[in-house]
């Protein structure tokens, strides 16, 4: 317990010296807000233009697919703000720069993901937030319950572990290839558009691995269904959402072993 | 001077070539997220059979060509040129006895004709044996086609350039280049087809330069642009890739008067 306060004093010291040195180009920060509010503002455009044509996607009207949107872009996010220096690891590998952290007598995943913490990231949060906004003009009938809500922020942060602990099992692929980030990219970018939209529309392999294999489904898609009141696939009862934080854990756990089990492999690149 | 050119395209194509691996990683993501959008739009249209004379298999089409030439046309994060005006190398490629814009043109004609074998074809060949879209097109629409896309990609490579350049202006481009690229991809119909939008947003974003990228090209391979209006189209992409070259060649004059040259 200690050593966890410890770990976390230490992480909050990393990101707030990242925090002052982002700050002296305030320039530069603002354009990136610019930047990232217009291309937020595209996507959720684009999203509303396709139901102009379609009233629906398999059922799911407008609101219902911003409302799945939304809470991906912020469990994705805060995903995103914790574990960007896990998304540059193959580079800090490459570098020899992990060898340097090995040395210090810290441990070696509070250095990882305190390493990279962007201010900027904030606003995939903040994309979010707007969506949810949009997605509840669009469904004024939706009744609001406290079991709603509760459901809605346990599956928000089972997300976040999720989409962290896949980041971490990507960076643990560089320790046996130094090289793949392309790859992973495609796992949880490409995880991150495709549970953008209701699991229902793919094929049933492809449910199956995002519920059962890598279980991002149970951060956004379910969550999303016990809110709607919309029946899961494979016959599952809504009440599975309450389930979500134990298969968090359960996948972070899986996944910290195999972090663990790269870093006794490592060898550093030598370089 | 001509073959000067020349040579420079084929340096590009062959450096490019190096890259290998990298370029079957990217092949995978371009691949998997056009099939991610293929799965939304077989999902839509269980509504209704077609939409602005778009069915079903005509959007897929559509959607696998905008991805199929999307790194000949607007290769997303291309920063190169901003690269070199930031570390300073941009002074070896200034010095050179050739006209800077025509340089960067005939290296970029280069590596788009590596993209054509390597990127676009494979990836609409996927498209092909996934989701059975069939060929594109029959006979004559492969002329028309071939003429537009020429068009789209001297009009892409104009319009890399001019995001690139501002570089000179501004050292941290980088998130400029995001929302220039962005705003290119919405309005050439990479996040939603042009025909899906209402008539009177359709009839502005016509007029814009970006609907040459890769709409247009893509429209036409389809044979949804017949007679007349092909070569009203056909004027319009003209018009704007002379504008955008122009635009090139004036900034880059100004850009050398004023050039520092930064790092040493």
């Amino acid at each position: 317990m200690r050593m966890f306060l410890y770990d976390a004093r230490l992480y909050f010291w990393l990101i707030s010296m990242q925090i002052r040195a982002q700050w002296q180009y305030k320039f530069n920060l603002f354009l990136d807000i610019v930047t990232y509010f217009g291309v937020t503002a595209l996507e959720i455009i684009s999203l509303l233009l396709f139901f102009i044509p379609f009233p629906t996607l398999l059922g799911w009207k407008v609101g219902e697919v911003a409302l799945l949107g939304s809470i991906m872009s912020i469990s994705f996010g805060l995903a995103e703000l914790v574990g960007a220096g896990i998304d540059n690891f193959g580079d800090m590998v490459r570098r020899g720069e992990f060898d340097r952290m090995l040395l210090r007598p810290i441990g070696a995943f509070t250095q990882v993901i305190g390493s990279d913490f962007r201010l900027r990231r904030l606003g995939r949060i903040t994309q979010g937030g707007a969506g949810i906004v949009v997605a509840l003009w669009f469904l004024p009938n939706l009744h609001w319950t406290l079991t709603k809500v509760l459901v809605l922020s346990i599956g928000i942060l089972s997300g976040t572990v999720i989409f962290v602990a896949i980041l971490l099992l990507g960076a643990t692929i560089c320790f046996w290839t130094i090289e793949t980030t392309e790859l992973t990219n495609m796992l949880t970018y490409g995880a991150r558009e495709m549970l953008s939209y209701p699991l229902t529309i793919y094929n049933l392999v492809l449910q199956r691995i995002f519920l059962f294999v890598f279980p991002v489904a149970f951060g956004t898609f379910v969550p999303a269904c016990y809110i709607l009141g919309r029946p899961l696939p494979f016959n599952m009862p809504g009440e599975v959402a309450f389930l979500a934080p134990v298969i968090a854990l359960i996948f972070a756990l899986i996944a910290s072993q195999i972090w663990r089990l790269g870093m006794r492999r490592y060898q550093s690149t030598g370089s | 001077m001509f073959r000067f050119y020349c040579e420079v395209a084929r340096t590009a194509f062959r450096r490019q070539a190096i890259y290998r691996w990298a370029n079957l990683a990217g092949l995978a993501t371009n691949i998997f997220f056009s099939a991610i959008f293929s799965y939304i739009i077989i999902g839509l249209f269980h509504v209704r059979p077609s939409v602005a004379g778009f069915t079903l298999v005509d959007t897929l089409r559509y959607t696998w060509l905008v991805q199929a030439l999307l790194m000949i046309i607007i290769p997303f994060g291309w920063t190169d040129l901003m690269l070199t005006i930031r570390t300073g190398e941009v002074v070896t490629d200034l010095s050179k006895p050739c006209n800077f814009y025509w340089y960067w043109f005939s290296r970029e004609v280069g590596r788009n004709g590596y993209y054509i074998l390597f990127r676009a074809l494979p990836i609409y060949l996927a498209g092909m044996l996934f989701f059975k879209l069939g060929a594109p097109a029959i006979g004559p629409n492969w002329l028309g086609f071939g003429l537009s896309v020429l068009l789209g990609t001297m009009l892409g490579i104009a319009y890399r350039f001019l995001y690139n350049i501002v570089a000179f202006w501004i050292v941290e481009a980088r998130s400029m280049i995001t929302l220039a690229q962005t705003s290119a991809l919405f309005f050439t119909g990479s996040y939603i087809p042009i025909p899906f939008l209402p008539p009177w947003a359709r009839s502005i974003v016509e007029w814009l330069p970006f609907n040459g990228l890769m709409n247009l090209p893509s429209q036409i391979l389809l044979g949804k642009i017949s007679g007349g209006t092909f070569w009203l189209e056909v004027a319009r992409q003209v018009g704007w890739v002379m504008v955008l070259t122009c635009g090139c060649l004036l900034l880059t004059r100004m850009a050398t008067r004023r050039v520092v040259s930064q790092g040493g």
